[in-house]
């Protein structure tokens, strides 16, 4: 087969198709795993604070990340899963680019009574309104469906 | 500072397990699984389509270079030495020699294994010297696999052969008179 003799049947193999394996696996860790599997029966979070700087972290960590202190067994508590909105961003578009039909609100979100913030959708939608200062409550899915992933918080929903 | 108080002041070792499969099967520890859709297709060109029809058929095509006098597998429409055009449709044999090997204790998913994975490259017979490609090798130890031994290659039964590379299983050693 040279140039004068190419292949014109187009039911021969032309192209190589395949599917790679590329499984992203992410464990929590130890203080992730503690603060999942918390929610999983409770519908508050779990929060460690720096003995050194005063840090409260939600979702709890182990080392304070400012100061590099560990943080004891002892210093961990549990807080409302409630908060205020410091900031947020109405998205148009889905993670693929394409025109999302409803628009969602993603904020970030001061969990009460620590100085962490978590990234969250609210639920309700208005183009014209001002979030921010906004006091919001997380929704969680019921007990039996709750798997110890962050999905496991539906929406916020404004108080 | 001594050797001794080199780590005074640091905070001691992070604690940590190790997770296991059972961990992950049993849903012991939380953790996020995600499997992206990574597909692809791969445009094979005008001779690597021909050379995947001649596996499925169970030969081995090759394609002569006039100029450079090379028979060259597996072939491709440009020599890459003189960059003329490639003539002439060549079926080698399945036989071979070992070019280079590897003793592999890691199984493609990089999991370590006790029986290792014997791969390397097949110079063809029909081709030029140093001519081939990669495959695996079977029917040999670790310790019989050997540089410039003849091998010639185990088929799929033909049914189910689908024109890959792996339509071909593997090279065993080549025994006198068995060609």
């Amino acid at each position: 087969m040279t140039f004068g003799e190419k292949q014109t049947d187009p039911t021969t193999p032309m192209h190589w198709r395949g599917d790679m394996q590329a499984d992203y696996f992410y464990p929590a860790g130890i203080a992730g795993d503690k603060f999942f599997k918390h929610l999983k029966t409770n519908d508050s979070f779990l929060a460690s604070t720096c003995d050194k700087c005063g840090k409260i972290y939600c979702p709890s960590r182990l080392y304070c990340e400012d100061c590099f202190e560990e943080i004891p067994e002892n210093a961990w508590k549990e807080v409302p899963a409630s908060g205020t909105v410091r900031l947020y961003t109405i998205a148009t578009l889905n993670a693929h680019g394409e025109k999302l039909e409803n628009p969602t609100v993603v904020a970030l979100i001061d969990v009460d009574q620590t100085t962490s913030s978590m990234l969250g959708i609210i639920n309700l939608v208005d183009l014209n309104k001002d979030y921010t200062g906004l006091k919001v409550k997380a929704v969680l899915r019921s007990k039996e469906k709750r798997e110890g992933t962050m999905k496991d918080i539906i929406h916020w929903e404004l108080l | 500072m001594t050797e001794k108080n080199k780590y005074e002041g640091y905070p001691k070792a992070a604690p940590g397990t190790h997770v296991r499969e059972s961990d992950i099967r049993e849903k012991k520890i939380s953790y996020s699984w995600w499997e992206p859709e990574v597909q692809y297709s791969w445009s094979l060109g005008q001779a690597m389509s021909k050379f995947l029809i001649g596996l499925k058929a169970g030969k081995i095509l090759g394609v002569h270079c006039h100029r450079c006098k090379r028979v060259i597998t597996p072939p491709r429409m440009f020599c890459e030495y003189c960059y003329g055009p490639t003539e002439d449709w060549v079926e080698l044999k399945d036989t071979g020699v070992i070019e280079t090997f590897s003793i592999s204790y890691l199984d493609p998913d990089a999991r370590r294994i006790e029986d290792p994975i014997l791969v390397g490259v097949v110079a063809i017979d029909g081709a030029s010297p140093q001519h081939g490609f990669m495959h695996y090798f079977g029917e040999m130890t670790k310790d019989e696999i050997k540089i410039g031994m003849k091998v010639k290659a185990v088929w799929k039964p033909e049914d189910e052969r689908e024109g890959s590379i792996t339509d071909i299983m593997y090279f065993k050693p080549l025994k006198e008179g068995d060609e």
